[in-house]
């Protein structure tokens, strides 16, 4: 390879100042994330009151948040690691994206799941009165686990960047160049330390599936092992899974939009890239679909009467618009737009991405809410409030917030660190003009 | 003239606003039913119960937090004062007849109780009575699990058998008596006694198998609620095992069953030794760079 090309490769995806828009992006973000701070103090101050969380709905948008950020978080383990396992080379520009994707939802979950616990010092009674009986238990485990490989999926393949970055002081500041030299510095490409790096990047790929695939069951099953209609199912587990790997890869798609026009990386985010990502979205928006007719159809066809009315208030009551909305934004359109050629190029897939991570949210709310909202037992002698479920602006902030801070976290990521990783896609170049 | 008729007709107005909300207030207070019933256990312990009802929507409900007095004999006088209870969520007082009312209690062998609740801001003042005869009931076993009651009242100075009360004879559950054979009520005979069979095989008792057989008389127009019990070995002797210490999917914390135990700790050391290794990888990686 001439050296030409590889010095080319390394000025395009060396990492960027922020511009303009970047800047306003991320004091936009900040500001988002100062007023969910905000809001979290006042909650924390005047305590859960401050929500419109009652005895009923004692899950709100907290909780649909932290099963969301739980669901996107598995597209580390579908990109890293299911198409690296199956050969696939065409995702290596996109597997730190994903990565960076999952470490920041997962960090994320962990500290929204906090802020629903009301009082922050009740985390620690998990942990001197947890039973190892719960699946609470068993979430707080595996996402702890799922939390650290991800780290090391994220942390192993950069080292050979970090090297290279290193050696372009004069393009950075002093700041990131010691922060480089202290992760890094070790790193000196030897024969001993990249046969080390693979082998140890191969287990974590084999790894993380069974993590990520626990991780989210084990979600599902928060709800599944709780006799209440509509989550009293069988097929939570895989219900789940199918969900996050479509929310995941529809955020990938989004990522691979931004990053490929904000960093100009169309040479190395190609609409190849969009076309492949694209048919992948398009077959787990149908394997999600097809969980949700299995999830609705044969219930309503039974219509048993302790499901009745939340089914019935899902498909044409109370929740009926949300309802729909989310199945059509997360799965019908999508795979309308994706099924087509033209639809799978960057823009459209782009804004497919959008409609399937907008709909994927509200996919989770729907999940949570309305099932508590419809217990076995009708409600009687309870204030008004009791019955209904809108969450108050503190949620909002907070929510908000949370998903502010997890784009905060990707985007100063990508500040710091080259989003797409500099040393693969030189290796990959090499074998590319050998071959 | 005219500035008079105005003066009139809000004086008119005026008045007709205040007694229509003065209505309103006398008719916001609400009926209260108050029952009173005596009870003797035992003929050891005697007590006084109040049932407290008022009606809500054309509904009978229980009120809770209203305090009643209890008096005995017909005179609610200080001296005949028992003392004052309030009533529980079900709506229920229940007061024991304290030593002091022993004089009282003593004069006659017809008694009567009253209970008055005073008004309050959402009750009117209501009161109730009862009138009892002083009875009490005896009970026996004979051999091939068989019992005995006898059913007497207080005639002046002297207990005297009753003809012609209903008795149950039962065995004390929890929750609620169990009748000791199909028969549901038996009546005393001219010497005020009953026999019932036991027919209840295989029923779990104490340790021992010891069961608690009784005779009661309820809600009887002269005698209130009176029963005695006996102790009897005709259970089924049952020792209580308590889940409290089992491995379970729905016990405490370390109790979990062994089979989850080893499954969950598994996992988890095989997936965190993968993760240990990895991180003695970072150290070794670290190891051979510094060393290059």
């Amino acid at each position: 390879m001439e050296n030409s090309t590889k010095q080319q490769i390394i000025e395009d995806l060396l990492p960027q100042k922020f511009g303009k828009q970047g800047k306003i992006w991320v004091v936009g973000l900040s500001l988002l994330c100062i007023l969910g701070a905000v809001a979290y103090v006042r909650q924390l101050s005047k305590g859960l009151i401050v929500t419109s969380m009652r005895d009923y709905a004692s899950w709100g948008i907290y909780i649909s948040n932290f099963v969301f950020f739980v669901a996107i978080s598995l597209v580390g383990s579908l990109i890293t690691a299911v198409l690296r396992l199956t050969n696939v080379k065409w995702s290596t520009p996109l597997t730190r994206i994903a990565e960076i994707i999952a470490v920041s939802a997962i960090t994320f979950a962990s500290l929204i799941i906090i802020v629903d616990m009301g009082r922050p010092d009740r985390f620690y009674n998990l942990f001197i009165h947890g039973r190892l009986q719960s699946p609470i238990v068993w979430d707080v485990i595996v996402i702890t686990t799922y939390f650290f490989i991800s780290i090391l999926l994220l942390y192993f393949p950069l080292l050979p960047d970090l090297q290279i970055m290193i050696g372009l002081k004069s393009k950075t500041s002093n700041f990131l160049h010691k922060l480089y030299v202290f992760l890094g510095s070790y790193w000196k490409n030897t024969p001993q330390q990249i046969h080390i790096s693979e082998k140890a990047i191969s287990i974590m790929a084999i790894t993380i599936i069974p993590v990520a695939f626990a991780i989210h069951t084990v979600t599902s099953w928060l709800f599944a092992t709780t006799y209440r209609p509509g989550w009293d199912s069988t097929n939570f587990g895989a219900y789940f899974i199918s969900g996050a790997f479509l929310v995941g890869a529809g955020s990938v798609l989004i990522a691979m939009y931004v990053f490929r026009t904000h960093y100009n990386l169309q040479k190395y985010i190609t609409n190849d890239h969009f076309d492949r990502m694209g048919k992948v979205v398009v077959m787990l928006a149908l394997l999600y679909l097809y969980f949700n007719v299995n999830e609705f159809l044969v219930p309503a066809f039974k219509m048993k009467k302790p499901e009745e009315e939340h089914l019935r208030g899902l498909f044409t009551g109370e929740y009926a618009g949300i309802f729909w909305f989310a199945i059509t934004t997360a799965m019908i359109i999508p795979i309308v737009i994706l099924l087509f050629k033209k639809g799978r190029k960057p823009l459209p897939a782009f804004i497919a991405g959008i409609l399937v991570v907008i709909g994927s949210w509200f996919k989770r709310y729907l999940i949570v809410t309305p099932t508590l909202l419809h217990p076995f037992l009708p409600m009687r002698d309870v204030p008004e409030s009791y019955k209904h479920y809108f969450p108050s602006w503190e949620e909002w902030s907070i929510a908000i917030g949370s998903l502010a801070g997890a784009l905060l976290v990707i985007t100063i990521f990508a500040r710091i660190f080259p989003i797409i990783p500099i040393q693969e896609t030189i290796t990959e170049n090499e074998q590319h003009e050998k071959a | 003239m005219k500035k008079h008729n105005l003066v009139s007709i809000a004086l008119i107005l005026f008045s007709c606003i205040s007694f229509a909300s003065f209505a309103q207030t006398a008719a916001a207070k609400k009926d209260l039913v108050v029952k009173l019933h005596y009870f003797n256990n035992n003929n050891q312990m005697q007590y006084l119960v109040a049932d407290t009802k008022t009606k809500v929507d054309g509904k009978f409900q229980v009120v809770p937090g209203v305090t009643l007095r209890f008096f005995i004999s017909g005179d609610t006088t200080a001296a005949n004062y028992l003392g004052s209870c309030v009533t529980n969520a079900k709506g229920k007082a229940l007061l024991l007849i304290p030593a002091l009312a022993k004089q009282e209690w003593n004069k006659s062998a017809i008694q009567s109780f009253q209970v008055i609740s005073p008004a309050t801001k959402e009750y009117e003042d209501t009161k109730a009575d009862v009138s009892i005869t002083k009875a009490k009931i005896k009970i026996d076993t004979l051999a091939d699990r068989k019992i005995t009651a006898v059913v007497m009242e207080l005639k002046d100075t002297v207990w005297t058998p009753v003809k012609g009360v209903d008795l149950k004879i039962a065995i004390r559950r929890l929750g609620g008596d169990l009748n000791v054979s199909e028969t549901q009520t038996y009546t005393s005979d001219s010497l005020g006694m009953v026999n019932a069979e036991f027919k209840r095989d295989s029923l779990p008792g104490d340790a021992k198998g010891v069961l608690t057989l009784v005779a009661k008389a309820e809600d009887n127009d002269t005698y209130g609620n009176i029963s005695a019990e006996i102790p009897a070995a005709w259970g089924v002797p049952t020792t209580y095992n308590s889940p409290y210490d089992r491995r379970t999917l729905f016990a405490r914390r370390g109790h979990s069953p062994i089979w989850l135990e080893l499954m969950a700790y598994s996992i988890i050391v095989a997936v965190w030794g993968v993760l240990i290794y990895l991180f003695i990888q970072v150290r070794k990686l670290k190891k051979i760079g510094l060393s290059a």
